[in-house]
């Protein structure tokens, strides 16, 4: 088999996977990122519906009295052409029995029809749905029905005599589905959330990064690389257990450790510390405790790839060092750390976007408070969009946030391909066949 | 260079400094074990009696009607498994023509696999649900474990990049010599050369589906196809259950098979990223 | 809407004639509840057995499998199970929610109108309070029938409020003050400061709000005169002052050392504990929190807590109030429409004094229906007859409009800013007043 048939069938699952979960996704959020689809209006599209709010809303933009009365009292009517429908229905008997009773009289709402209808007790109509439908052959008013067309809803209003001109307003007024619009990015730029948002994942993003995923994990890999084999193995195992355990068990134990009652507090009530929620207490808790629940996990991936590029580290230069008489402050200082540059940027630039995108435990932990300190972009994201007690997703808006960090990660990754000198990692294949 | 451990230097101080640094952690995990098994008096740290009384949770319900937590475990093995399973055979072969293959278009699908590590997936999750929807396989197991698979291969993929780029050309070029084509040197002479970067991949990948919450939170809230992160996630948030110790025994039987992997392979799962950090 | 009923009725009939057994699968999803909340999907399990009886008699054969599911973490979890879920075409047949997602859902084209299949005026929604049908009922249409009632009155430990130097009398009387406006959240902060400088509660002990974001906070913006609701254009209202004074009503509390800056998530169980106890001076909370009293090992209730309605924030426009936040019973718009009367049916059935009531009591909410204090269940359990004489009579409901999900979301980050320290008050209304007219637009009337 030729060797570019080979490549493209290795390819072929991770490419079916990448293009229907990652580029299909990212195509359809910039979609909606220009909508202002949420809950009320659903996401594939809505329907026609005049409700007594529609109303309100068409007196306020110039619909005609006139019309607006028509729609508002249109209501149910006992006229001929409704008892002609009973008729056909229900049979002659019962018609005539309500054209004796009822004829020409007209109802607000299909519920006092029903009513009026029980009233008569006939025979026909001792069941509520059969009072039900006889009641709706006489419905003249548009009000609350749902149509799946802006036709449907033409037809309707033509049937109940409502000027053409009108229909093109009413019909807009009552669409239920979203609709295209760039308010979102207006929103975005004009709320001041959004600018603490962006402040927030600055914040997250650097003191992680810098305080542990680079400096724990690298004060955790040179402290390891000098200590005996064994301690080191015990060490790195208590370090490297945050990454692998799971996030919901992982956060619990650290809020056993930092809530009112829990170990912290339960620990330092002896010498007369307050009981406080250690997580939660203030915005400085909480930002210290969310840094320190993501950077014990980011400290072990900085921790594994210094450990393996120290290890790396020709062991002639090591000894040189030692027979200098260095100390091992100077071996670090002029041995290690020179070597451990790309290593550190590689973990930089990885780690900025991981945490660029991550929420997950901070989700768990803090959820973003106290009085949303510490709610980063991501999270917002997922928040605005899915995932807030009122459950009002506004999947437009959520979009929207989603969609600047897809751009920012995506300029970020180009740059980074750029700096790391992209063409190293292609090492030309050496079978030309 | 192990003799260089040792020489000259005393090694108290470091880890004093190690022990100072791990001690939070350390608390953390023993009291996650002790706790399970003993009552302790409110407001205190020291326990003052053994029970079983929290690991109840394995003989029935959790909650009048909820599942048991075998059936969650099931559930979650499945999911974890079939997610490892996948993740690793279809990093497998995408990682090898993207290291070793001459085609058109490598270093762009390579450039892609970088950025394709920035995009926030979970921010993506609406549209996700949608395409599930279309699929029909949304509130399904297939469907999440689907999207996980997706969300894991570019690290996948990369990890495994890293590996194959460390096998020595000569071995290839030995079998491409003897006759065989590319797929049978790949098979027969390759893949034997990145076990362990295959068994690090299929056990992180692993944990890393055990793990997942948010997906299944999402993508398949119903009954049936709950995994334990997401049930744990739910009792914890629900005012009904008083115990902290009820979770944490929850959650050891949870973390259980995480230990015992880790137990088992810590050094292959060291070595994840043995084969990635070149360049 | 109802003239989708032709169809199916022709199909009822043919189908009724035939005499076939018909199975239906119904699938209840309740948000929000707990192991004592059963009844919600328990009642709807009885109301299969009793239409499948009633079918029987008339001679149909049909069989009713219920599903039901609740436990799903928390109101956001749950919401976004159901909405996803509809979305998919794949939603559960009744939903039991809160009523402020019948405006949403509602335009969305989730849930259909109880009305197009129910009688409202026999028995027995037309026992059901007439306030509560209303509060599930949106743009003049009956979309669901109320599941249980509720309030959020506010509680004072009696044996604090005697050591601060009340008679018996005067706590008896309390709720008639709060009533009238002599009692009022100013006079809360001072007993409150009292009670922690007297050493009977520990500092931040004084008044122990709701732990989470709640419609509990909404009173308190109405206790200062503030109104969400413009009924004659239909628009959300923000009141500057009112939501100013609200605010700053929580700053002073934590200024004054009797609420915690950092109460905002504390553990719920320790809350109870705490406030059943005694280890809090005032506190506000749910009507159904009366069975978790006696859990809490508090035998006594009515010995040791006197509740009365939120008191009025002062001034002229400070009323004394409290909000009842109904869940109600939807039917969505699943299945064809013989499914969906199926379902309105079993609602109906649930609804029934009985059954209800067994609800009512085990989870200590309160009767949706007049008769039910004729139930011998209801009449002899003395919280429920006490609540619903002192506090039903004054709830109100918050409104039913698709953005007031937004305008509350708001409110409560607004409050958490200004309670934790990170705004003062002022600058947190700014923001929110900032937020809700950009979002809101014309949908919203600064006051």
């Amino acid at each position: 088999m030729r060797q570019d048939r080979i490549g493209f069938l290795f390819l072929t699952p991770a490419l079916i996977a990448v293009v229907i979960f990652y580029l299909l996704p990212v195509v359809m959020t910039a979609v909606f990122a220009f909508t202002n689809m949420s809950t009320a209006t659903g996401i594939r599209g809505g329907g026609y519906l005049v409700t007594e709010q529609t109303l309100r809303d068409l007196s306020g933009h110039g619909l005609t009295g006139a019309t607006l009365s028509q729609l508002a009292d249109a209501g149910y009517e006992v006229d001929t052409e409704g008892l002609a429908a009973l008729a056909a229905t229900f049979g002659d008997r019962l018609a005539g029995h309500i054209e004796a009773e009822l004829g020409g009289e007209s109802f607000a709402t299909s519920r006092e029809l029903e009513r009026a209808l029980r009233d008569l007790r006939a025979p026909e109509l001792r069941i509520t749905r059969d009072r039900k439908q006889a009641a709706s052959l006489f419905q003249r008013s548009v009000l609350n029905i749902r149509h799946d067309t802006a036709d449907a809803l033409r037809d309707e209003l033509t049937g109940a005599g409502i000027p053409g001109g009108d229909h093109d307003m009413i019909i807009e007024a009552a669409y239920t589905g979203w609709s295209w619009t760039m308010r979102n990015f207006e929103l975005l730029l004009s709320l001041p959330s959004t600018a603490r948002y962006a402040l927030n994942t600055l914040i997250y993003v650097a003191l992680t990064l810098v305080l542990f995923n680079v400096g724990l994990g690298l004060l955790l890999a040179i402290a390891t690389f000098y200590l005996p084999k064994p301690s080191a193995a015990v060490f790195r195992a208590i370090w490297f257990m945050p990454r692998i355990l799971p996030p919901v068990l992982y956060v619990l134990m650290w809020k056993w450790l930092m809530w009112d009652n829990g170990f912290l507090a339960s620990a330092l009530a002896p010498f007369g510390v307050e009981r406080i929620n250690w997580m939660l207490h203030s915005e400085y808790h909480a930002w210290v405790a969310i840094i320190l629940i993501n950077g014990v996990v980011g400290a072990s991936f900085g921790m594994i790839i210094f450990a393996s590029a120290i290890k790396a580290i020709p062991q002639t230069l090591l000894m040189a060092a030692e027979v200098d008489g260095a100390t091992r402050w100077q071996q670090v200082r002029y041995v290690i750390l020179p070597q451990m540059r790309w290593p550190i940027l590689f973990v930089t630039a990885y780690q900025t976007l991981s945490l660029l995108a991550s929420f997950e435990y901070i989700l768990l932990s803090t959820g973003g408070g106290p009085g949303s300190a510490t709610e980063v972009w991501a999270m917002a994201a997922f928040r605005t969009a899915l995932n807030n007690y009122g459950g009002n997703l506004q999947y437009g808006m959520g979009a929207t946030f989603a969609l600047v960090l897809v751009i920012i990660g995506t300029v970020l990754s180009l740059l980074y391909l750029r700096f790391f000198n992209f063409q190293a990692l292609l090492a030309k294949p050496r079978i030309e066949r | 260079m192990q003799k260089y451990r040792g020489h000259h230097v005393r090694h108290w101080p470091l880890i004093a400094v190690l022990v100072a640094l791990s001690a939070p952690l350390v608390v953390m995990y023993v009291y996650q074990i002790i706790d399970t098994v003993t009552t302790t008096p409110a407001g205190s740290i020291i326990p003052d009696g053994l029970t079983l009384h929290h690991w109840r949770f394995l003989t029935g319900p959790l909650s009048d009607g909820g599942p048991t937590i075998w059936s969650l475990a099931g559930n979650t093995l499945v999911f974890a498994s079939c997610t490892a399973l996948v993740v690793t055979s279809v990093s497998l072969t995408a990682a090898y023509a993207l290291s070793r293959l001459n085609m058109p278009g490598r270093g762009f699908f390579l450039g892609g696999l970088i950025v394709l590590h920035a995009f926030p997936t979970v921010t993506l999750i609406v549209a996700v649900f949608l395409i599930l929807q279309y699929m029909g396989l949304y509130d399904t197991l297939t469907g999440v474990i689907l999207v996980k698979v997706a969300f894991e291969l570019p690290f996948g993929i990369w990890i495994m990049k890293g590996f194959y780029d460390s096998v020595p050309w000569e071995i290839e070029m030995a079998g491409v010599t003897d006759g065989a084509d590319r797929f049978t040197v790949w098979r027969l002479l390759v893949l034997p050369q990145v076990q362990p970067g295959l068994a690090a991949l299929l056990i992180f990948s692993f944990l890393s589906g055990w793990s997942e919450f948010i997906l299944p939170l999402v993508l398949a809230p119903a009954n049936a196809p709950q995994v334990l992160a997401t049930y744990l996630a739910g009792i914890i948030a629900d005012d009904r259950f008083a115990d902290f110790s009820l979770f944490k025994a929850v959650s050891i039987f949870y973390a259980l098979p995480v230990l015992v992997i880790y137990l088992i392979f810590q050094k292959k799962l060291m070595n994840i990223y043995g084969g990635g950090t070149k360049g | 809407m109802t003239k989708t009923l032709l169809a199916a009725t022709a199909l009822c009939s043919v189908l009724a004639g035939a005499a076939t057994a018909q199975t239906y699968d119904i699938r209840v999803w309740s948000g929000g509840s707990s192991a004592a909340d059963s009844y919600r999907w328990e009642a709807i399990e009885m109301a299969a057995d009793i239409l499948e009886r009633e079918a029987a008699i008339r001679g149909e054969e049909i069989s009713i499998n219920v599903e039901y599911m609740w436990e799903f973490g928390g109101w956001a979890e749950f919401k976004q199970a159901v909405t996803l879920a509809a979305e998919a075409g794949d939603a559960p047949e009744i939903v039991v929610t809160s009523h402020l997602d019948i405006a949403p859902w509602s335009q969305a084209g989730y849930i259909v109108p109880v009305e197009d299949y129910l009688d409202l005026d026999a028995w027995p929604l037309s026992d059901v309070y007439p306030n509560l049908m209303d509060i599930a009922a949106y743009g003049g249409v009956q979309w669901g029938v109320p599941q249980d009632a509720e309030s959020r009155p506010f509680f004072f430990w009696r044996e604090h409020m005697r050591a601060i130097g009340y008679t018996d009398e005067e706590i008896d009387a309390l709720p008639e003050a709060v009533l009238n406006g002599e009692y009022t959240l100013q006079n809360v902060l001072e007993d409150a400061t009292r009670a922690v400088e007297m050493g009977l509660v520990e500092e931040g002990m004084g008044f122990s709000p709701r732990v989470s974001n709640g419609p509990d906070f909404a009173q308190f913006y109405q206790s200062f005169g503030g109104e969400f609701y413009d009924a004659e254009t239909g628009k959300l209202v923000l009141d500057r002052a009112a939501m100013t004074e609200f605010y700053q009503f929580f700053v002073d509390a934590v200024e004054a050392g009797v609420t915690s800056r950092t109460h905002i998530g504390t553990d719920w169980n320790e809350w109870y504990a705490d406030v059943a106890n005694g280890n809090a001076a005032m506190w506000h909370g749910g009507t159904w929190h009366y069975g978790r009293y006696i859990r809490e090992g508090n035998e006594d209730f009515f010995g040791t807590i006197a509740f009365t309605l939120i008191p009025s924030g002062g001034g002229e426009t400070g009323r004394a109030n409290t909000i009842t936040h109904p869940l109600v019973y939807l039917v969505t718009d699943q299945g064809d429409d013989e499914l969906q009367g199926i379902a309105a049916q079993l609602v109906e059935i649930a609804t029934e004094p009985r059954i209800n009531t067994l609800h009512a009591i085990k989870s200590a909410h309160l009767a949706v229906a007049e008769s039910q204090s004729i139930v011998p269940l209801y009449a002899q359990d003395p919280w429920a007859d006490a609540a619903t004489s002192v506090l039903l009579p004054h709830a109100n409901s918050q409104p039913n409009h698709p953005d007031y999900g937004v305008y509350s979301e708001a409110m409560w980050s607004g409050l958490e800013s200004a309670w934790t320290g990170v705004q003062t008050a002022e600058q947190a209304v700014a923001e929110l007043e900032a937020e809700l007219v950009t979002v809101l637009g014309d949908q919203l009337i600064v006051r």
